[in-house]
């Protein structure tokens, strides 16, 4: 029973970075429509940037954490402004957006690789907090509380954004048609910009807070989390927030629970097997679309 | 030639109804269209006609309701198993397919004559080069009949919109159909050009299409079309000869409003 | 005929990886000429080249017997992708097909009979370049064959406008139902011909490095025209190469910053029809306009 709670707590912890990385990437599918797969690096380089904060700067933690977020949504905008604006103008569509994007990964990657001389880096133990509270029966270590509790503070922030502004309304409006946005009277360059950086800066939120609890700061950290947060945002549904945090626990508890007590080799395998099946179960529950032909 | 008045239906709406998350687009409308005739289906923008040939083009499915063509059911049928029974339509806003020369438009419309198997046509028998090379004199003579074989090597992008509607009616004649549904095929065009339209209208018919016309231009409709259908809001306001129609009081007010506007029914004349 | 072979030495890889890839880019092709983006190819891919490893290793079949069974393989596994993708939406199945490509890899690590697990797989035979070259030559001449008949023109009209093709009598469903055999069929062979040059397969062979080079080397080319994806996949392939002679440190940021600015510039990439149709009507009309001036 001990055993059991103590993994489930880690479970949760593990899906709260799941559903935090899943939650900018499924906000810039369905704003934008953009499938970004550069999505992941923003995570790597929060990471690597938050590590140098620390450990050239010393500064204290939370400035760590708040120097990777705004790198991740700085770095979302000018990829943003650089790889897919030029496209906006000449509407090349979903492909064209993939592909530049998929550009940006393979060179954020490889200068991510670069930056942390193709290693993988961890925070020193003393600049973090790194004690286990009790909770309950059972111990849980610090960063997982903060890991639970970030979740939980940006999953609702951002869907109260979203369903109760203004701009959130007009963020909604964009992803239905970038001229009806414009006729409510927002700008729909300011929807792009902040879509993008809050996108960014959640992607770095989840990458500075993996990169601590899992000591692996280095580009595989974003591959890792953009493969498990687009299986959170598929299972739970694009164009809802609240769905992408559940489903992102649930994934990170099958997963840790899977690796506990059926076999390490199918932790990743059940993922994905249920990504694909929610995929072409569920596709029109997920999507609000329902139709292939637009007449 | 039949009188299309005493001909036989060859399209039937019956109950029809379709609404879209709540708005009611058709609402329990009834209609026939007789065979050998120019039907014209009016009424004010959004008034459901656009909706009518998606549905009976299969691009929509009626919520309830039957639509027959020649005695059979197409609601339920997918939209390329329609256009095999013999139903072929232009759109509103052309919808010419980007890259093609205005010959392969119409060819690509001839796909269901191309009278061989994808297979055949793969391996290029002698058959099928046959096959290929009488479907492309067809499409040229097709496009001769709207006035644009001169242009056929042209990109469809780079021809002016007028002529873009040509060879989007060339298209629709590719599958050499029995019902023509023309969605306003003069729409953005100058009275010559909406006027040669009409003619090529006409001489369809004579030929033994029968065509439903979807028009905004009510000079158009009073002179080529033997029948006609005006909805509003989706249902039904009246039907039967075009002159009638239109001088039906509840047709004047759905379209000129409750002022007797004389100059804009004078503008749309 | 020395310089040729002090090319063959020096650049011999490069050349067969190229003709490789361009089959991983024909099958991309394949089904994106009809509107469709999938990364199912690295699946077909990966059917096609343990099934000829393994068929060769155990049961001592001929390369080219194994070839035409990873043709098949490929193609059989495609028709059920298809079935069951093709009921999606075209994001829905782009994202189902990602997720099918890892779920690959888990199968392969997982499932050491057919594929020799974590350990990988030794491929007893080699085949020969001209043979590969031979058999890149057969898949373009198909292709270009398709490009030419009723199907390609049915296809181009159901990637430009599903609804619209539909209502002309072209079922789009089915178009892309052989459009995904197609691709299946490309993918195997090149799956085959990847295995029987490496001469050893691991899990990571098909994954996500094939995905992005066939992705890449069919835009690059031009996703609009048979010859765009070969162009596409001996530049792509070669690019890295080259760039390796002048910047050995950032290769890989190289190729991203290429296929960026490829994308930016020349979205619709290096061949495009209709680019070339344009070109030729408006010299046509600048002719006439002299003429009449004159």
């Amino acid at each position: 029973m001990h055993l059991f709670l103590e993994q489930f707590v880690n479970g949760w912890a593990l899906g709260s970075l799941y559903a935090l990385f899943g939650i900018g990437f499924g906000l810039v599918f369905s704003t934008l429509g953009i499938l970004n797969a550069a999505h992941g690096t923003y995570a790597s380089w929060a990471a690597i940037v938050g590590y140098y904060a620390v450990v050239w700067l010393n500064v204290p933690f939370p400035v760590a954490i708040a120097v990777g977020v705004l790198a991740g949504g700085v770095l979302a905008i000018v990829v943003d402004q650089i790889g897919f604006q030029p496209l906006r103008a000449k509407k090349a569509g979903l492909l064209g957006a993939l592909i530049t994007s998929i550009a940006f990964w393979i060179i954020l990657d490889s200068l991510a690789g670069f930056a942390t001389q193709q290693q993988s880096l961890a925070f020193p133990a003393s600049t973090y907090p790194n004690r286990m509270v009790a909770v309950g029966p059972v111990m849980v270590p610090q960063m997982q509380i903060i890991t639970i509790l970030a979740l939980i503070i940006c999953a609702v922030g951002i869907y109260l954004l979203i369903q109760k502004t203004r701009i959130g309304a007009a963020m909604r409006a964009v992803g239905w048609n970038e001229v009806a946005a414009g006729l409510g009277g927002v700008n729909a360059r300011v929807v792009i910009l902040l879509t993008a950086f809050l996108a960014g800066a959640t992607s770095g939120l989840a990458g500075v807070l993996g990169g601590i609890a899992t000591s692996n700061v280095s580009f595989t950290l974003g591959e890792g989390l953009l493969l498990k947060g687009f299986a959170a945002v598929v299972v739970g549904g694009f164009d809802d927030v609240r769905g992408t945090a559940i489903a992102g626990i649930c994934l990170g508890i099958i997963e840790v629970f899977v690796g506990q007590y059926v076999s390490t080799a199918m932790r990743d395998g059940v993922t994905y097997a249920l990504l694909l099946l929610f995929l072409i179960l569920r596709p029109r529950g997920l999507f609000g679309s329902t139709s292939f032909l637009r007449a | 030639m039949p009188d299309p008045a005493a001909s036989r239906i060859l399209l039937e709406f019956d109950d029809v109804v379709k609404s879209f998350g709540g708005v009611v687009a058709v609402d329990h409308l009834s209609a026939h269209v007789r065979q050998g005739s120019v039907h014209g289906l009016i009424g004010p923008n959004g008034a459901g006609k656009t909706t009518m040939i998606n549905l009976i083009t299969g691009l929509f499915h009626p919520d309830s309701g039957t639509i027959s063509f020649d005695g059979k059911h197409l609601e339920a049928m997918a939209p390329h198993q329609i256009a095999a029974l013999g139903i072929s339509r232009t759109y509103q806003n052309v919808r010419l397919f980007s890259g093609m020369t205005a010959l392969e438009q119409v060819m690509t419309g001839c796909y269901l004559q191309r009278g061989v198997s994808l297979w055949a046509s793969f391996l290029g028998t002698g058959n099928a080069r046959r096959q290929w090379a009488k479907t492309r004199d067809h499409a040229m003579s097709l496009l001769k009949r709207v006035g644009m074989a001169d242009r056929a090597d042209e990109l469809a992008e780079t021809l002016s919109y007028g002529e873009q509607r040509r060879v989007e009616i060339a298209r629709a004649l590719g599958s050499d159909p029995k019902l023509l549904l023309l969605d306003e095929p003069t729409a953005g065009m100058n009275t010559q050009e909406a006027s040669s339209v009409g003619r090529l209208v006409h001489e369809l018919r004579d030929s033994g299409l029968t065509i439903l016309l979807v028009e905004h231009n009510m000079g158009l409709v009073t002179e080529f079309c033997s029948s006609c259908t005006v909805i509003n809001f989706g249902r039904l306001l009246a039907e039967g000869d075009p002159r009638t129609c239109i001088a039906n009081p509840q047709v004047q007010e759905a379209y000129f409003g409750r002022q007797n506007d004389a100059e804009r029914i004078q503008a749309l004349r | 005929m020395d310089a040729l072979l002090d090319f063959w030495a020096a650049y011999g890889s490069t050349v067969v990886f190229a003709m490789i890839n361009a089959f991983f880019a024909l099958s991309t092709y394949a089904v994106l000429s009809t509107g469709v983006l999938s990364f199912t190819t690295v699946v077909f891919a990966a059917v096609g080249g343990f099934l000829a490893a393994q068929t060769v290793g155990h049961l001592q079949i001929s390369i080219h017997l194994s070839f035409l069974l990873a043709a098949i393989g490929g193609g059989l596994a495609a028709a059920v992708v298809a079935v069951a993708f093709l009921k999606l939406d075209s994001h829905w199945m782009a994202l189902a097909s990602l997720a099918l490509v890892l779920i690959t890899r888990v199968v392969s690590l997982n499932a050491p009979i057919l594929t020799g697990g974590v350990n990988g797989l030794v491929v007893p035979l080699r085949v020969d370049p001209i043979e590969v070259a031979i058999l890149l030559a057969v898949v373009t001449f198909a292709f270009y064959r398709l490009h030419n008949s009723w199907y390609g023109l049915a296809s181009r009209a159901v990637r430009e406008d599903p609804a619209v093709a539909s209502t002309m009598g072209i079922p789009p469903r089915r178009i892309q139902f052989v459009a995904f055999v197609i691709s299946g069929v490309v993918g195997g062979i090149g799956g085959a011909a990847l295995a029987f040059t490496l001469q050893f397969l691991s899990p990571e062979t098909y994954f996500i490095g094939i995905a992005f080079t066939m992705i890449a080397s069919a835009v690059l080319g031009g996703s609009f025209h048979w010859f765009g994806p070969v162009v596409g996949a001996f530049v792509f392939t070669a690019l890295p190469v080259m760039m390796q002679a002048f910047v050995p440190q950032i290769e890989d940021v190289a190729k991203g910053v290429a296929l960026l600015l490829i994308m930016i510039f020349m979205p619709r990439g290096l061949i495009d029809p209709r680019a070339v149709r344009l070109r030729r009507a408006a010299r046509l009309r600048h002719k006439q306009e002299r003429a009449v001036n004159a």
